[in-house]
């Protein structure tokens, strides 16, 4: 049977290692010199780039205007709160449906491309939403930002928690994320996994063997907007408030970098380790140096030019070389952490 | 096994801008046959070749499969509705394996698309389905090498298996032959004759002497015209193709 | 009539984005066709001359002794003309730097050059930012350029009328230096057949470097005249790579004419937008971007071009 060889476990090392260490994360967090908040930050762009990565990395699509969808949920979130008194489940359930709403509107201009004529599409409708938040101060508080978003409670029936505390709500999001997680995994190991797969490698070669190509990419770009909103919703959680600017190009393109330097384009976990690598590099470099985003950009060409499968796949490297194993290693989803 | 052709094109009329590169192409393919297509470059039967199989839409004429019109029909229907092809430039999966190639074109895993959770790699029966399809076409026991690691002639197979793997009625092949030597003709031609149980095929090709070995019926395509028609050895004896090009030895 | 007094200045305006939008299009579809790269950090270098120009015509040379004193006694008017010229030749260095840079992406997918062209932006816009602040910066113009004038009741602003003749001025060199020079062939040879061009014996490297740099300073030049309207900031030049990109969809790669009317129709749309609706005339251009990439499916003529996937 070939079967044994290629069966997709349900859960690998690299899993149960990301789950435990996002688990305990409180446990130990300060006395490596982090701060709980910075956990939360951390492990929602982790959603958000998981999200992301489904489009660029697995599916080959360029995305440089992602942050319309983050912002999206947010706004959405807060909206729903603020104006509507929704609790959390509804406030978050408006984010996901947001953030698929607006992709899937800006993926029906776009699923019939790819390259160069799709990024640039991205980043023209990553504008104009942008543009739209500043200028429809009414709905979004332009450049003042949303404000007034409030942390609810947590009613279970008998007892009730409070996600005021940073704890909390680190928590609350962890549990989402190891879902969302969970959920992707088995995505990308189904069918439809294997088709945006396909389209990326060879997308002529993919609609003559009967997929239906348009269709399929227009699915996964509302499923990355959708997750996208659910971040943006936690994000507007965590911050108490939603801004305009994680809708601009500079954001969405830090989500981009984030992604390929971890290794987007050879691993599942690539995202994950670069939203974990940014943030680090964020506090610790920042912190001596205000220069550290110039820095961080030296590396991401550096990485473009001489290692594009980023920190997962020179791992990957490191590790087959190690095992000295003939080269039997497919590129997405068996590079390790 | 029945004569009625499966495929018939009439009258097929295809330009581009203001250059008529079909002018009037009509052929049929019988159920269970080996049909050849033949001409020089630029005679339109790469293009015919791309108008039969639905890359490009026809500007005048039909196509009927199984008396079914489709002509005009986007390349991924035409494949559901159970016709393949090959390419001339290889177009594989290059980061798949040679087994992972042939899953993702099964009908199985195309059909269960919506099931977000179905392990594909897991599954015995698209495993052990394509495993069997690489044997068919020679490649037993490369299933785990990626694509882009197989030598050319294992590709120009696997090539032709992915084809094969959605399982059609029909298949077409675009110039099988490129770029292989004479063992690999060989094996091709020994491997395109075994085909002919399960599958109708049509091949396009340059190489006449290959074509003439193994096709029943084969159609010279010049000028954007059929120009000729017939088995191999009512062809050797016609005029038209022994005063063209077509001739002479590939 | 007065419905076309008050559209005028709004339409000279337009006009004068359009020849400068030109500009900058013409850098960037040279570098397209030549190299085959979408260079996102073409804004940025339009960023950066804007600011080099700001150094050079008003710099602190409070230690650079009597060569600083005798610079700065120098008539504005000639501070800007020197600026005009270096300013150009120093973000063209840069570019040389960048395409060096590129040269890994080459014959990989158009991906990677697109991202590395991203990073480059980045690190580019970042720099600015940390030399001169995020905050609005002032490129002073000289005084016989800039003020406004009365006509038929409308006000014009005399700088547009200048900033108009500039990229009349500045694309009539470009379209000489061309067809009229040797070095012109061979960057139209190069932008038609870059195989060929090999072929020919010419050093292909070197034309790729030089028509970057070439392309980064006429981007360098047009944010030279463009800041004084758009303002001076680090990100200014988001708002550059996206029309010349438009208008190379719609003037067709490679093109000289085809950059100048598309530039000029993208001008115009954002000008008299600006007519109607000043707040929203920029996103007017990226509402005609995706208008175009949606109705017109191969940019022009049905060539499919290496951008295409």
């Amino acid at each position: 049977m070939l079967t044994a060889k290629t069966k997709a476990p349900l859960t690998t090392p690299q899993m149960l290692t990301f789950f435990a260490v996002l688990l305990t994360y409180p446990l130990w967090a300060q006395a490596v010199g982090l701060y709980e908040y910075l956990g939360i930050e951390i492990a929602i762009f982790i959603l958000y780039a998981l999200g992301f990565n489904l489009l660029f990395g697995y599916t080959g699509l360029p995305s440089f205007g992602h942050g319309a969808f983050l912002g999206a949920g947010a706004y959405a979130y807060g909206l729903m709160q603020v104006h509507l008194g929704a609790g959390l489940l509804p406030g978050l359930v408006a984010s996901i449906i947001a953030g698929a709403i607006a992709s899937a509107i800006v993926a029906l201009f776009l699923s019939h491309r790819r390259g160069i004529y799709f990024a640039l599409m991205t980043i023209a409708f990553g504008q104009i939403f942008w543009f739209l938040a500043i200028k429809v101060r009414g709905v979004t508080g332009g450049e003042d930002g949303l404000l007034n978003i409030f942390r609810p409670t947590l009613n279970f029936g008998f007892f009730e928690i409070s996600l005021k505390p940073n704890i909390a709500l680190y928590y609350f999001v962890a549990f989402v994320l190891v879902l969302v997680t969970l959920l992707l995994w088995r995505l990308v190991h189904s069918p439809f996994g294997m088709a945006i797969q396909a389209i990326r490698m060879n997308e002529m070669r993919a609609r003559f063997v009967g997929y239906r190509v348009w269709l399929i990419k227009w699915s996964v770009f509302t499923l990355s907007g959708a997750i996208a909103g659910l971040a943006g919703g936690l994000f507007s959680l965590a911050q108490e408030s939603a801004y305009p600017d994680v809708m601009s190009l500079h954001a969405s393109g830090l989500v981009v970098m984030m992604t390929l330097i971890g290794g987007g384009f050879v691993s599942f976990w690539g995202p994950v380790v670069g939203v974990i690598f940014y943030y680090l590099a964020r506090d610790l470099l920042g912190a001596s140096t205000e220069a550290w985003l110039l820095w961080y950009g030296l590396l991401f060409m550096a990485v473009m030019m001489f290692s594009p499968e980023g920190i997962a796949g020179a791992w990957g490297r490191l590790v087959r070389r190690l095992r000295k194993s003939p080269a039997a290693e497919k590129p997405i989803g068996e590079a390790a952490e | 096994m029945s004569t009625q052709p499966i495929f018939q094109a009439e009258h097929l009329h295809k330009r581009f801008g203001d250059q008529v590169v079909l002018e009037d192409i009509s052929l049929s393919f019988d159920e269970g046959s080996i049909s050849g297509i033949m001409g020089p470059n630029g005679a339109g039967k790469s293009t015919c070749f791309n108008v039969l199989t639905g890359m490009y839409k026809p500007d005048g004429g039909s196509i009927r499969f199984d008396g079914m019109d489709i002509a005009g029909l986007s390349p991924d229907r035409v494949a559901n509705l159970g016709i393949s092809r090959s390419f001339q430039i290889m177009n594989l999966f290059d980061e798949y394996t040679a087994l992972e190639n042939i899953m993702v074109a099964a009908p199985k895993t195309r059909a269960n698309l919506i099931k977000p959770f179905w392990d594909v790699r897991g599954d015995a029966e698209t495993s052990d389905a394509a495993a069997d399809i690489l044997a068919l076409v020679g490649l037993r026991g490369r299933e785990h090498h990626l694509a882009s690691d197989l030598p050319y002639g294992e590709r120009r197979a696997l090539e032709i298996g992915v084809a094969l793997a959605a399982r059609p009625r029909m298949v077409f092949l675009d110039e099988p032959t490129q770029g292989l030597g004479a063992e690999g003709r060989n094996k091709l031609a020994d491997l395109i004759q075994s085909l002919k149980e399960q599958f109708t095929l049509v091949v396009i090709e340059h190489d006449m002497q290959f074509l003439f070995r193994l096709a029943d019926r084969i159609s010279v395509i010049h000028w954007g015209q059929v120009i000729a028609e017939g088995t191999p050895k009512e062809l050797t004896a016609n005029e038209w193709v022994r005063a063209s090009d077509i001739g002479k030895v590939a | 009539m007065d419905f076309l007094s008050i559209l005028l200045p709004h339409l000279i305006n337009g006009i004068a984005l359009g020849l400068l939008f030109a500009l900058i299009a013409l850098g960037f579809t040279l570098i397209v066709s030549v190299m085959e790269v979408i260079n996102l950090a073409h804004g940025s270098l339009f960023a950066l001359g804007a600011y080099f120009a700001m150094v050079i015509i008003d710099p602190n040379l409070q230690n650079a002794g009597p060569i600083g004193e005798w610079y700065l006694q120098l008539p504005h008017i000639a501070r800007y003309f020197i600026a005009l010229i270096l300013a150009p030749a120093l973000v063209a260095v840069v570019g040389f730097v960048l395409e060096i840079c590129l040269r890994r992406t080459y014959g990989k997918k158009k991906e990677y050059g697109l991202l590395l062209t991203f990073g480059a932006a980045l690190v580019i816009e970042e720099s600015i930012r940390l030399t001169w602040g995020p905050v609005e910066q002032v490129l002073s113009v000289p005084a016989q350029f800039s003020g406004a004038f009365l006509m038929d009741g409308m006000i014009y602003s005399t700088y547009r009328i200048y900033a108009a003749i500039f990229g009349v001025i500045a694309i009539v060199l470009v379209w000489l230096f061309l067809d009229r020079t040797p070095y012109g062939a061979i960057i139209k040879a190069g932008a038609h057949d870059s195989e060929m061009v090999r072929a020919l014996g010419i050093n292909l490297p070197r034309l790729q470097l030089l028509v970057f740099g070439f392309g980064a300073a006429l981007a360098a030049v047009a944010g030279f005249i463009l800041t004084p309207i758009w303002g001076l900031r680090p990100h200014v030049g988001i708002d550059a790579v996206i029309p010349a990109f438009l208008i190379i969809v719609l003037g067709g790669i490679g093109s000289f004419w085809g950059a100048v009317l598309g530039g000029l129709l993208v001008g115009l749309t954002v000008g008299l937008t600006g007519a109607f609706a000043s707040d929203w005339s920029l996103l007017s251009m990226y509402l005609l971007l995706i208008a175009v990439l949606t109705f017109r499916a191969r940019g022009l003529l049905g060539k499919k071009t290496a951008l295409e996937a």
